[in-house]
């Protein structure tokens, strides 16, 4: 199959979920009451909101992830012709790593790669 | 690929093409060809599900010399339809203070993901859905939508502990991910292609595990680790570490939305535990060694589809073994393996194989 | 049936858009933003461009929506709903954005566009690797490595910003 199959895809996941959903609309009880509605934390009341601000430690994550995707992209059409591009590919590749592993390093040094 | 004795399922798919080309208009022939696929698909990926589940719980009972489930069925075998049932029927429960739009909306993020990705495997020979030409980067491409479903779902709880959860996935598993596009990029130094029916054809003569040397050793290591970090099992598995987060991401979540997390995940598994298969493992090549005819010959009467999927049995222990095995990692320890070993190693690994490749000493 | 097809996702795009900009919750608009950059991606594979979509996928589905969710989270209040904006801002954005329209449709119409035929198969990857890869003619193996340099201008960016904003509190 050509392209098309990836719609054929998405049309699955959403039939198999929304049909899930569905059939199981059909077949629960449907008795709501205040207390099943509470947060389903630990017995007690839940207190305030969760939706709270959060540590930067998960966005410099986030962000290195990022770059060295961006990085991934490049390195693909790379490893599909470094075989028969041969020696140039092979220099090239560690200029790019060489200065990617300075960037890797510096994250080192400056400890960004620490979880405190 | 030349001329071979394994069984080949595309006449039979051909078959059905003409058939229904023949007695539909093209319109129609196309719709029902879908719907077919879409059915076999569907009860494919229940099916492996059911099962995976059944024997998750078999290796975990054997592992703590337990015997695991037992009463529904023979051998508990019913154990995971009875357990679906009982989902399908559990009340829809949504928190008073969730978005609810968010919280229904990750599951189908979640499950559409793992669909486009197993829509893309080579289960056989002339059995393959969707043979596109960026293969590897395909699949790697469309799991790494799947991420967001858990951001969300977790978020839209408005709950602490699936909030953390979410948090801790979602940094485990983008930066998990980089590791398991690298190391299968160094098989593809080796096969110089994505499209995994050329990863299978080339190799015909060997195993890539085998052609490879060292580098696909260490590749192959690090996307062992790196995939039972992306399927969030453990010893991985701190964004749903019972003891301190109840459920993790999806602790809000009950019922039948549960169940579609519960799918999402091992069908991941499934595709993370094929593409190792296919790209190091040969797909659903025999298992050859060297000129010994004989032996080849012998292992050319198990058809291709019992070889895939033994491969991938295989693949799906060892990482079911990791859980029962190692301790589970801290939030840190889990970024430092990532940041400060396996990238650093794989990028070292990339630049070995391309010497490797660049010398000719791969077979 | 292409042509449904992509009448289809340019609709996806542009409701999803819309909805982006209007959203008063903050992760809604990047959950919409999130289908906007999918159905782009569709777009790509509609067109056999098959590296860029996922290209399209990896980095901004799977990379940009989950840092945009990320940096969400750092934020004080993101249960708060923004307060809807007052009648002459919406007013003043709404004419701007008329205007910015207006040139690029003026921009569309007024390029000689060429018809062309869509090759047979899909693009190859490997055509894109050799042209990355070669310092001739045509070649791009400059902006290759020079990528790398911005990635690393990037990286070091991004630590400074972040370290500098934990140090202060």
């Amino acid at each position: 199959m050509g392209n098309e199959a990836i719609i054929l895809f998405i049309i699955l996941g959403l039939v198999l979920v929304g049909g899930a959903f569905a059939m199981s609309y059909l077949v629960s009880p449907k008795n709501v009451t205040p207390l099943k509605e509470e947060t389903y934390e630990c017995g007690i009341e839940t207190m305030g909101s969760s939706w709270i601000q959060f540590k930067v430690g998960y966005y410099l994550f986030a962000m290195l992830f990022l770059i060295f995707d961006v990085e991934t992209i490049f390195i693909v059409p790379w490893a599909v012709v470094m075989k028969k591009v041969g020696l140039v590919a092979f220099i090239e590749i560690l200029i790019f790593f060489l200065i990617l592993g300075l960037g890797l390093l510096y994250a080192w040094k400056k400890r960004a790669l620490r979880w405190e | 690929m030349e001329e071979s004795g394994y069984f080949d399922f595309s006449p039979i798919v051909n078959n059905i093409h003409e058939s229904l080309a023949a007695s539909f208009s093209p319109g129609w022939a196309m719709a029902i060809a879908w719907a077919l696929i879409g059915i076999t698909l569907i009860l494919f990926a229940a099916l492996s599900v059911i099962i995976l589940v059944y024997v998750e719980r078999k290796v975990a009972a054997f592992f703590q010399v337990r015997l695991g489930p037992m009463r529904v069925g023979p051998w508990g075998l019913l154990q995971t339809v009875a357990d679906f049932i009982k989902l399908l029927m559990k009340e829809h429960i949504t928190s008073r203070n969730a978005d609810k739009f968010l919280f229904n909306l990750a599951p189908f993020i979640i499950v559409t993901a793992a669909f486009l990705g197993l829509g893309a495997i080579p289960f056989a020979l002339g059995l393959h859905i969707f043979d596109i030409n960026i293969g590897l980067f395909y699949i790697t491409a469309v799991s790494s939508v799947g991420v967001l479903g858990i951001l969300l779902g977790g978020w839209a709880g408005n709950n602490k502990y699936s909030l953390i959860g979410a948090l801790r996935s979602g940094a485990q598993i983008v930066s998990y991910e980089l590791s398991i596009t690298l190391s299968l990029l160094a098989v593809v130094v080796l096969a110089g292609s994505l499209q995994l029916s050329e990863i299978i054809a080339s190799q015909e003569n060997g195993w890539w595990i085998f052609k490879g040397h060292i580098s696909a050793w260490i590749a192959f290591v690090i996307f062992m680790i790196a995939g039972t970090a992306e399927t969030n099992r453990g010893p991985f598995d701190l964004a749903e570490a019972e003891s301190e987060l109840t459920a993790g991401f999806h602790t809000e979540y009950s019922g039948i939305k549960f169940a579609m997390f519960f799918l999402a995940e091992y069908l991941s598994l499934f595709i993370i535990a094929s593409v190792g298969a296919t790209v190091f493992f040969g797909g659903w090549l025999p298992f050859h060694i060297g000129t010994w005819q004989a032996f080849n010959h012998i292992m050319d009467y198990i058809p291709p589809i019992v070889w895939f999927f033994g491969k991938v049995a295989g693949i799906i222990g060892i990482i079911m073994w990791f859980k029962w095995t190692f301790p589970r990692l801290r939030i840190d320890q889990l970024l430092i393996l990532e940041w400060k070993y396996l990238l650093p190693i794989n990028l070292f690994n990339l630049i070995l194989v391309s010497f490797i490749a660049l010398m000719g000493w791969y077979f | 049936m292409e042509r449904i097809l992509f009448y289809l996702i340019a609709a996806v795009i542009i409701v999803f858009s819309v909805l982006t900009v209007t959203s008063r919750r903050i992760l809604r608009a990047a959950v919409y933003l999130l289908f906007v950059l999918m159905a782009t991606a569709g777009f790509y594979f509609m067109l056999n461009y098959n590296f860029l979509g996922a290209v399209q996928l990896t980095v901004y589905s799977g990379g940009i929506v989950v840092l945009i969710v990320f940096a969400v989270l750092l934020t004080a209040h993101m249960d708060h709903k923004l307060d809807p904006p007052d009648r002459l801002k919406a007013l003043a954005v709404g004419l701007l954005s008329l205007f910015g329209m207006g040139i690029t449709l003026y921009a569309l119409r007024s390029f000689p566009w060429a018809v062309t035929a869509l090759p047979e198969g899909a693009y190859d990857i490997e055509a894109i690797g050799m042209r990355l890869l070669s310092y001739g003619d045509k070649g791009y193996v400059l902006p290759f490595e020079v990528i790398s340099v911005l990635l690393l201008a990037a990286m070091v960016a991004a630590i400074i910003i972040a370290k500098k904003s934990t140090s202060n509190d």
